[in-house]
């Protein structure tokens, strides 16, 4: 069982890639470390899947190097296929063959493989083993590119949007099957959009804005780096007067190191400390306005906004 | 070769599970051949004709000679003789098929019987001095004089002119040049009996020299297993990859240890048996509704996977071009059907126009359907290996253009 190392496994530098006039991949240098799960965070072309594709030989970048495992991408490529496992962002498989037969397929096109029916019992598909693949729901069908991946035991995962299209349940139960993953010795390189995703996932996660890193770190790191310590968020309603609210704002700003309002009209306030939110807090309860406030933390997702410029939607693009 | 295998076992199981695949590549070819077979395989064509006989006496009665006539139509297997009134007015008509019901009808005229008569004692009498004349080195220039004087004697009765039966047909009768010749040999017949020469001193004796002559399903099996092999190899193939590759399965194996050329030859391995299998069922239900014996040797076996293994590659290169499957099987049904239409899958090509018949020469698919029919039915190897050739640089171009234009990379997302 693997815990987090300092080896290398992935290493890029000044990787790049164009399609025509279009920039995907701008001179990107990154580097994974051994049994970490490493987000890539990002908006909708940002450039994640083609980093990604890079990665797994699927595309051949214009300039830059790439190391996988310590092998040179380029030179060794079906060795690099061979230990690493990937489940693609629509993932589909021969969908008249069972379950078993599909996860047995990529068994036998690896030249090491786990006992299929252990890795159905992990994922807990062991019931739905003799179940066409087509038969499944999204949310098995998923975890079935996820057995297909892992029955070569790979050295790195990669995970490319795995949640997207997935119910609540679901969602959840792929994310408790992809934290176990480290402790299995797998590296984890995770692609998403979703900030809860990436933010219960990721040890470190890179911020990828038009095929350029903006950020990478831990996500505590890049939260008390870019998004500050605490949140207040006063709730105000259409009948808020305007009076009433400037005098809101002038209060928050007196302390806050930003006010903004969000989309739904809550006027929130970005302290650099706690105890200072709490203060105001306090003082805004005193002053009896009867609207609802929040003392929260703050999440990647006031971190991308801080870096980015703006929030993304929950189909990954940018507002 | 591990990986290969694994993925032609995989293969093979994805298409006994698809039923459209199946239905295309088996039932679909194996219909033909039972449909073709059946409809080509029943007994001589029978034309129906009308038959009016003017020529009666006065109780109403068929005179003699008419009556033969009839008689000699009748007794012609390729004719369906029916009747039309006499009191039916075809003098001058302009739509014989609205006034009789029949798209041809012959017409025997008024005055048939004394007119044959006249002219046949004519005949007769030439006949018999032109005889004269030829052998009078062998008779006495007495007995010369009394036959002359005995055939001067005679004096024919009546109009002695040729006499004309009429075969009425409508303009868009295809039958009628058919049917014409027809009548025309019964009316032949009907010459030679009626001035005499019952028992001809020269006859034709018909004898076959050539191919062994085929019943339909003997032609039709191993053109529809040449059918079967190009349906599935330029139509259901190029549908299936560009399938994969739409929905994203190819990509998945790209990113395994599967490398491109593993991917071609899986597909064409898995095409070959399944050639070989569906040929073998063919050749089942041909002996079971038909007769045909024709066993499937090693070569016969061998043409069917050469010829798998090219048509397969030629629609793995359409399916690597082709990015819908819909548009996939539309282009390689482009190139299927009319290489089939013209290589006489489904007719012989002497049926054919000449041009047609010389392009069919350059077409492929009408060498290794023949070259079938040699080895399966006629056991024979005439033009087999020539033919082998033929399909396995087909076979290795068309492979080679697949591995080459097989995209394993840069998948549409």
């Amino acid at each position: 069982m693997g815990s987090k190392g300092s080896r290398t496994v992935i290493k890029t530098s000044d990787l790049r890639k164009e399609y025509g006039s279009t920039t995907a991949v701008d001179d990107l240098s990154l580097t994974v470390f051994e049994n970490e799960i490493f987000g890539l965070l990002g908006p909708n072309g940002a450039g994640k899947t083609t980093l990604v594709e890079i990665l797994q030989g699927l595309r051949t970048p214009t300039s830059g190097t790439a190391t996988v495992l310590g092998l040179d991408l380029q030179e060794n490529l079906y060795e690099i296929k061979d230990r690493i496992g990937v489940v693609p962002q629509s993932f589909q498989t021969f969908e008249r063959l069972t379950v078993k037969e599909n996860v047995a397929l990529m068994a036998d096109l690896h030249s090491d493989s786990l006992a299929v029916a252990d890795v159905l019992e992990e994922l807990d598909l062991a019931e739905w083993a003799n179940v066409p693949f087509e038969s499944l729901s999204g949310g098995y069908q998923r975890r079935t590119g996820i057995a297909m991946a892992l029955v070569s035991d790979p050295e790195i995962l990669f995970l490319d949007e795995p949640t997207t299209g997935l119910d609540p349940a679901a969602r959840r139960s792929t994310w408790e099957q992809i934290e176990r993953l480290p402790e299995m010795g797998t590296t984890v390189v995770l692609t998403s959009h979703y900030m809860d995703e990436v933010e219960y996932l990721a040890d470190r996660v890179a911020l990828l804005v038009d095929g350029q890193i903006e950020a990478v770190d831990t996500v505590a790191e890049l939260i008390d780096t870019f998004a500050g310590a605490v949140k207040l968020v006063v709730h105000l309603t259409d009948q808020t007067p305007e009076t009433e609210e400037k005098s809101l704002a002038t209060l928050l700003e007196e302390s806050a190191a930003s006010v903004y309002r969000n989309d739904d009209g809550a006027l929130i306030g970005v302290f650099s400390d706690r105890q200072t939110a709490q203060d105001v807090y306090t003082a805004l309860h005193d002053l009896g306005t009867g609207h609802s406030i929040d003392l929260i933390s703050p999440g990647m997702e006031d971190v991308f906004l801080e870096l980015a410029g703006q929030s993304l939607t929950p189909e990954g693009d940018l507002e | 070769m591990n990986r290969v295998l694994t993925l032609t076992k995989t293969l093979l199981r994805d298409w006994v599970r698809n039923r459209e695949a199946v239905f295309f590549a088996l039932l679909f070819p194996l219909l033909l051949l039972i449909i073709f077979s059946t409809v080509f395989a029943g007994g001589p064509t029978e034309f129906e004709v009308g038959v009016q006989n003017n020529d009666v006496t006065s109780t109403g009665e068929p005179t003699e000679l008419s009556a033969t006539l009839i008689t000699a139509i009748e007794e012609t297997p390729a004719l369906e003789p029916h009747t039309v009134d006499s009191d039916t007015d075809l003098e001058g008509i302009e739509n014989v098929e609205e006034a009789t019901g029949h798209k041809r009808v012959v017409v025997i005229p008024d005055g048939f019987d004394a007119r044959v008569r006249s002219s046949s004692a004519r005949v007769r009498m030439a006949v018999i001095e032109d005889t004269v004349n030829r052998f009078q080195g062998d008779i006495s220039p007495g007995q010369q004089q009394d036959i002359q004087d005995a055939l001067g004697g005679f004096e024919t009765e009546g109009d002695a002119s040729p006499v004309s039966v009429v075969l009425l047909t409508v303009p868009d009768d295809e039958a009628a040049g058919a049917v014409g010749s027809i009548v025309d040999s019964v009316i032949a017949r009907f010459n030679d009996r009626s001035i005499g020469i019952e028992d001809p001193t020269v006859s034709k004796v018909t004898e076959q020299r050539g191919q062994q002559a085929l019943g339909a399903a003997d032609y039709f099996l191993p053109a529809f297993i040449v059918a079967m092999i190009l349906i599935n190899g330029l139509m259901t193939v190029p549908s299936a990859v560009a399938q994969f590759k739409r929905d994203g399965t190819l990509k998945r194996l790209a990113v395994s240890p599967l490398r491109k050329h593993e991917w071609v030859i899986a597909n064409v391995i898995q095409q070959s048996i399944l050639a070989v299998l569906l040929s073998l069922i063919m050749v089942g239900v041909a002996w079971a509704l038909f007769g045909v014996t024709a066993i499937p040797g090693p070569v016969a076996i061998g043409l069917v996977v050469i010829g798998a293994i090219g048509f397969s590659s030629l629609g793995m290169i359409v399916g690597a071009l082709i990015q819908t499957p819909g548009s996939a099987i539309s282009l390689g049904g482009a190139i299927a059907l009319p290489l089939m239409f013209i290589s006489g899958i489904f007719w012989e090509l002497d049926l054919m126009p000449a041009t047609l018949q010389t392009v069919a020469a350059y077409s492929p698919v009408t060498h290794f359907h023949r070259s079938l029919r040699e080895v399966m039915i006629l056991d024979s190897t005439a033009g087999v290996w020539t033919t082998a050739v033929l399909l396995l640089v087909l076979a290795f171009v068309f492979f080679a253009g697949a591995v080459f234009l097989t995209n394993w990379q840069s998948f549409e997302s």
